[in-house]
């Protein structure tokens, strides 16, 4: 406490050591860890099956990794040079499906992670406001009705899931809206566009339409590669970046909406914000993945468990908690069973059972 | 019932204001405009003690009607209503009697039906919201649970208001949050978790957090309510210990007469939504005024100090 300019440095370091703790750094490394593992057996195996060298040659190839041909290939659609056999399997067909998971898990945990906080409801997730039931409805509507705008279908996925979301802030909103109003009128809305979604199978006459639309509905991962990545990159990082400025607005969601009032935040605007955030990264996850249930509403139990309630680390933890289960559970989705199933299969019967405990385990549940 | 320590009084500011409504309600003596010595203008009423020293507001309400957007009936409707500058004032009433209410309309977190609420002299609306924050520090009745923050955490987010978006914490924040530990003697919870703490702690906590706002002026909704003897006095300590030191405007819901009788210096006397009575309490509180606002039979002592003895409740033919 020398100087003023000490004192400066010193109050800096405490914010930084405020809440970038061990456990957090602990918690991150292990996720990568599991990320790479995970990615590292998709990689490896399927119907073209290579050794682990192999593989591990192919991805650390540098004539590939530092050539600004393949990349461009990868990221702007352009040609791509001439690669070995194996090379071209592990770049352009199983390595761009982890890094989509990888994409599909962040911006998804993320997503829940603020619709938690926003509403204060520990039992909020993307899909409990609308977003899913609006984007899925949407989805089967181009799929069975407007066949010509199959292309579009990830941007129709987002403006469906808006679309819902803002229905269920209108019928909440009333002199502004409270968590409990939001998420009575998410699951009403979510029950009607369902009733839509199964009263519009009915119109799909052949069975790759209805089959493309479970697999939307159900959430896969199944075929997808570097075009989706080239669709979600860029609205999932610019998601992530605003996600992450906000969470110390989050965290004074959290104390209440009277207490965060008082403390002079512009409530309704943060919180229409950060929801159109959150639906935002939704919105990157389903055009690109589907509806992966339980997902957004599981990881950041279990990220809040592990390192606790801290927005500013309970966002850091998500960004990594949540691409390695996404890529995990897509291992296993695409290997486990011989047969590919959606990898929101997976993470439903996982995602489900854990909720279970978790309520079984807590005292209370609901409010966080 | 009003005994003339509310007279209102109009400065002969050169602007007519409509705020002239207000000065039928007691003997009005005219200003003359020197009052603006303490730094700002006086285009309002004030509020007069007996000896006709002028008492400055630092919030007034005027011509206030509140009512909540789910229901019809008002529940508050008060013609005018001091919050003396630099002094304790303690809202007493009957449960219902809409000294919540009032204070949420004094807070901005209710927007008036009609009428206005000034902090001195600027309507409450034309504040920016952390601009309102950084003047006012609200404590609510009862706060939302939050469990897994610990005390420190906690005040530090009473600095929100002086925060900028992207600002990390400044030494100042760092002092203010100290400062506010120390006041409200949290010091060895500092790091306790607040779902670890009792009921008195975390008032303590939560009051600790709205001292490190740093505002001029403090409103808090019941501090004591669901607090055991100790932690009441150490809330009422520290209420008034940083209304001493610092000269803090306090506006202070108590549910207890006799404790707010005691401890204030200002009281104003609520009944069905309507100013009953405003005054020190030595003058106000009689045995009319809780047979008629709180129903009860009691004695009141005013010597050597003041003291209320409840002795039963009235039945309703009674009052």
């Amino acid at each position: 406490m020398a100087g003023s300019n000490s004192v400066e440095t010193q109050s800096v370091v405490h914010d930084r050591e405020g809440w970038v703790t061990k456990p957090l750094v602990l918690f991150c490394l292990t996720s990568t860890l599991i990320t790479m593992a995970a990615g590292f057996i998709q990689v490896s195996f399927g119907s073209f099956s290579m050794t682990f060298l192999e593989v591990a040659q192919a991805v650390t190839e540098p004539t590939i990794l530092f050539n600004l041909d393949t990349w461009s290939g990868f990221l702007f659609g352009t040609e791509l040079p001439e690669m070995e056999r194996g090379e071209l399997i592990v770049w352009s067909i199983r390595l761009p499906r982890v890094f989509v998971a990888i994409i599909a898990g962040a911006t998804l945990a993320i997503s829940g992670a603020i619709f938690q906080a926003v509403t204060r409801n520990e039992l909020a997730s993307p899909f409990i406001l609308g977003v899913s039931a609006g984007a899925g409805f949407a989805v089967l509507a181009t799929l069975v009705v407007f066949s010509g705008l199959t292309g579009f279908l990830p941007l129709i996925a987002a403006l469906g899931g808006t679309v819902a979301f803002l229905v269920v802030y209108v019928i909440a909103w009333k002199n502004g809206t409270s968590p409990v109003r939001l998420v009575l009128a998410g699951v009403i809305v979510n029950m009607i566009f369902q009733s839509l979604q199964q009263g519009l199978f009915f119109f799909a006459d052949d069975l790759g339409v209805v089959q493309t639309a479970i697999s939307w509905l159900t959430g896969s991962l199944t075929g997808t590669g570097w075009p989706e990545v080239r669709i979600a990159i860029l609205p999932a990082i610019l998601a992530i970046v605003i996600a992450l400025a906000g969470s110390r607005q989050l965290n004074l969601l959290l104390l209440g909406e009277r207490t965060a009032r008082s403390l002079g935040m512009r409530i309704e605007l943060v919180r229409f914000a950060l929801s159109a955030v959150a639906i935002l990264a939704a919105s990157v996850a389903i055009s690109i993945a589907g509806i992966v249930s339980f997902f957004g509403l599981v990881v950041p139990h279990i990220v809040r468990n592990t390192i606790g309630g801290d927005y500013r680390q309970l966002m850091i933890g998500c960004l990594f908690a949540g691409p390695a289960l996404m890529v995990t559970a897509d291992v296993g989705a695409r290997l486990a069973l011989g047969t590919q199933m959606p990898v929101g299969v997976v993470t439903g019967l996982l995602g489900g059972p854990y909720f279970l405990y978790l309520m079984r385990k807590q005292r209370s549940m609901g409010e966080l | 019932m009003n005994r003339g320590q509310a007279n209102d009084e109009k400065t002969t500011d050169s602007e007519p204001t409509d705020e002239t409504a207000a000065t039928d309600r007691g003997d009005s003596q005219s200003m003359t405009g020197d009052l603006s010595a303490d730094g700002y203008e006086h285009t309002r009423e004030q509020a007069v003690d007996e000896d006709g020293d002028i008492v400055d507001s630092a919030l007034v309400g005027d011509e206030l009607e509140l009512s909540y957007p789910t229901t019809e009936e008002t529940i508050v409707d008060c013609e005018r209503l001091d919050i003396p500058e630099g002094e304790v004032t303690a809202l007493v009433g009957p449960n219902g009697s809409g000294k919540s209410t009032l204070l949420k309309a004094l807070s901005n977190h209710l927007e008036p039906e009609e009428g206005v609420v000034k902090l001195r002299g600027d309507e409450l609306q034309s504040f920016g919201q952390k601009e309102l924050a950084r003047e006012l520090g609200v404590l609510s009745q009862e706060n939302d649970p939050v469990g897994s923050i610990t005390v420190e955490d906690l005040v530090y987010y009473g600095r929100y208001p002086h925060r900028g978006f992207f600002d990390g914490v400044s030494q100042a924040d760092q002092e203010a949050v100290d400062r506010a530990i120390d006041l409200a003697g949290v010091n060895h919870l500092r790091n306790t978790e607040l779902g670890q703490l009792s009921g008195g702690q975390k008032q303590l906590a939560w009051i600790a957090m709205v001292l490190a706002q740093d505002t001029d002026i403090l409103l808090l909704d019941e501090p004591t309510t669901f607090l055991d003897l100790h932690h009441q006095f150490r809330v009422l300590e520290t209420v008034r210990q940083l209304n001493e030191q610092k000269d803090v405007t306090v506006a202070i819901i108590l549910h207890d007469i006799s404790q707010a009788a005691r401890f204030a210096d200002y009281l104003i006397a609520l009944h069905d939504g309507v100013l009953y009575d405003w005054g020190p309490p030595e003058e106000i509180v009689t045995e009319q005024l809780l047979a008629d606002v709180f129903g009860v039979e009691a004695s009141v002592q005013y010597d050597p100090e003041l003291q209320i003895l409840p002795k039963r409740a009235l039945s309703e033919r009674q009052r």
